[in-house]
């Protein structure tokens, strides 16, 4: 089960990369540069994919204490820092000749940044607690207090930005909806969701295999 | 005993304990008088800079000697083997919670005073009419910091790393608490009237109560051991 | 504007460069761990995974805990 969607992601990745370069046209402003369009907001959205299902596995974990839902919430984190961090570096490299710059405060890529740090923070709990029960109730708690931080975060971060300082920088991604650039951003999309799903699929069966090992 | 009590006894013995030995508090007010030296030292002496960053810098000083007094929640606790009595505890252990979080909102609060003070003399600020104001957004700000805090204290307690990690775990947490202060402060100091950051408290409101009922429900969970 | 093909390819060799390493961790481990404990029935084992304590000391907490909470 696990091997088909491994299958499955790297096909629809292929797919993905063929139609970012093959179908995807030039585009008009940015140059060919805008193809990191097709890799930076398919991992931003995984990103914050991993997060809800953090929170979501750690609420369920809080109020049935199954072992598996502990598994999910920790693999979760796990690739989910993955992607944000690679969100983050696309962001940065897409931002350098678009933008001028490496990094800028502005709302998304702050929040982006904020929630890398608290994905990290989560893995550092993890790590430094050594009981296996006790870090699982740990990091449900921390996973649901971050979770429902995020909304916070948000706004807090996009009033900071927006308010009194109105956004002067280009943004890049401000697609004109033609379908030749849709597409590709569609699949791909789709292609690093289930990408994640694999990735979280296997390293779940890893750690389950990990405290079976130990047991 | 009913929850207020215990909650109550909690807050109390604590205070209790600070009074008399005041080794926290002492602490904790020195180390806020050195951190406005280290601030104007590393800020250099341009009264206009200074004026610009100045709601930042208050800011830093509340949390800086914040993660100070939060991390030491259960120190006492933690150190003269008492943290099983903690686990034992008859009934809702979130009273305890409470009775944490009004023990340091109390220990802030005295801090905080300080560290307003010493602003106004050494940085030559007119509270004026701000005063109101202010004293309403670090207040918010304050139950803020402190309700997370103390719930993430109660996690590290039992970690090596714990100096470093109480801190990692709570800042990122804390960052629309200090936009809202810092933003609020920095239009309040301008003479703005409070109507005019009102996005700001509701922000700080709405993550208070979120972050004190979250600690109030998990708080149970984390003393399970 | 230039085009920045070096942006493009850093940004997607990147990308799965870290992914693919990430894999590749993922599959080792499991290889690893299939050396050491040779696969056995998942069914019985998987419940009790995050429950008793890996020193063999019982856990009476768990019992004394239920008692005391009503």
């Amino acid at each position: 089960m696990v091997r088909a969607l491994g299958w499955i992601s790297a096909a629809a990745l292929a797919v993905g990369l063929v139609m970012a370069f093959g179908v995807a046209p030039r585009e008009v402003t940015q140059g060919n540069v805008q193809r990191i369009m097709y890799v930076h907001p398919p991992l931003a959205w995984v990103a914050y994919l991993a997060f809800g299902l953090v929170a979501g596995a750690s609420i369920v974990y809080l109020v049935r204490r199954r072992p598996a839902a502990d598994r999910l919430a920790h693999a979760s984190a796990e690739v989910g820092v993955l992607f944000t961090g690679l969100a983050i570096a696309t962001g940065s490299i897409w931002g350098k000749p678009t933008w001028g710059t490496w990094w800028t405060w502005d709302a998304r890529l702050t929040s982006v940044a904020i929630l890398f740090v608290m994905y990290l923070g989560y893995l550092l709990l993890r790590g430094t607690v050594e009981d296996r029960e006790r870090a699982a109730r740990y990091c449900a708690v921390l996973g649901i207090v971050a979770a429902l931080d995020m909304p916070l975060v948000h706004f807090s971060v996009y009033w900071w930005r927006t308010l009194h300082q109105p956004p002067s920088l280009m943004k890049p991604g401000g697609f004109s909806g033609s379908a030749a650039i849709l597409w590709p951003l569609l699949v791909n999309l789709a292609a690093f969701t289930i990408l994640f799903a694999y990735l979280v699929a296997k390293r779940v069966r890893l750690l389950r295999a990990e405290t079976e090992a130990l047991a | 005993m009913s929850f207020a009590r215990r909650a109550f006894a909690v807050a109390w013995k604590d205070l209790l304990m600070e009074r008399r030995s005041k080794e926290t508090l002492n602490a904790l007010l020195f180390f806020a008088l050195l951190l406005l030296f280290v601030f104007q030292f590393a800020l250099g002496p341009d009264r206009e800079r200074l004026a610009g960053v100045l709601p930042g810098v208050l800011w830093l000083g509340f949390i800086l000697s914040g993660l100070l007094a939060l991390g030491r929640t259960f120190l006492v606790e933690r150190e003269h083997d008492c943290w099983e009595g903690l686990l034992l505890a008859p009934g809702d252990k979130s009273a305890i919670y409470l009775g944490k979080l009004a023990g340091n909102l109390a220990l802030m609060g005295v801090v905080e005073t300080l560290v307003l003070c010493l602003f106004v003399v050494f940085f030559d600020i007119d509270l004026g009419r701000a005063f109101p104001g202010l004293l309403v957004v670090v207040a918010l700000g304050t139950v803020g910091l402190a309700a997370v805090g103390t719930l993430f204290a109660a996690m590290t307690t039992h970690i090596r790393a714990r100096e470093v990690l109480f801190p990692v775990l709570l800042l990122p947490v804390q960052v629309p608490v200090l936009l809202a202060t810092v933003k609020a402060t920095e239009a309040l100091l301008l003479g703005e009237p409070l109507g005019a950051v009102a996005h700001w408290i509701k922000l700080l409101a709405a993550a208070d109560v979120i972050y004190v009922v979250v600690g109030l429900l998990t708080f149970d969970v984390i003393l399970e051991g | 504007m230039p085009d920045n093909w070096t942006f493009v390819a850093v940004a997607y060799g990147l990308t799965g460069l870290v992914l693919g390493l990430y894999w590749r961790h993922l599959v080792r481990k499991e290889k690893e761990l299939r050396q050491i404990k040779p696969s056995r029935s998942v069914t019985g084992v998987a419940e009790h995974n995050h429950e008793p304590s890996r020193t063999g000391h019982p856990r009476p907490k768990q019992d004394a805990k239920s008692s005391l909470q009503q």
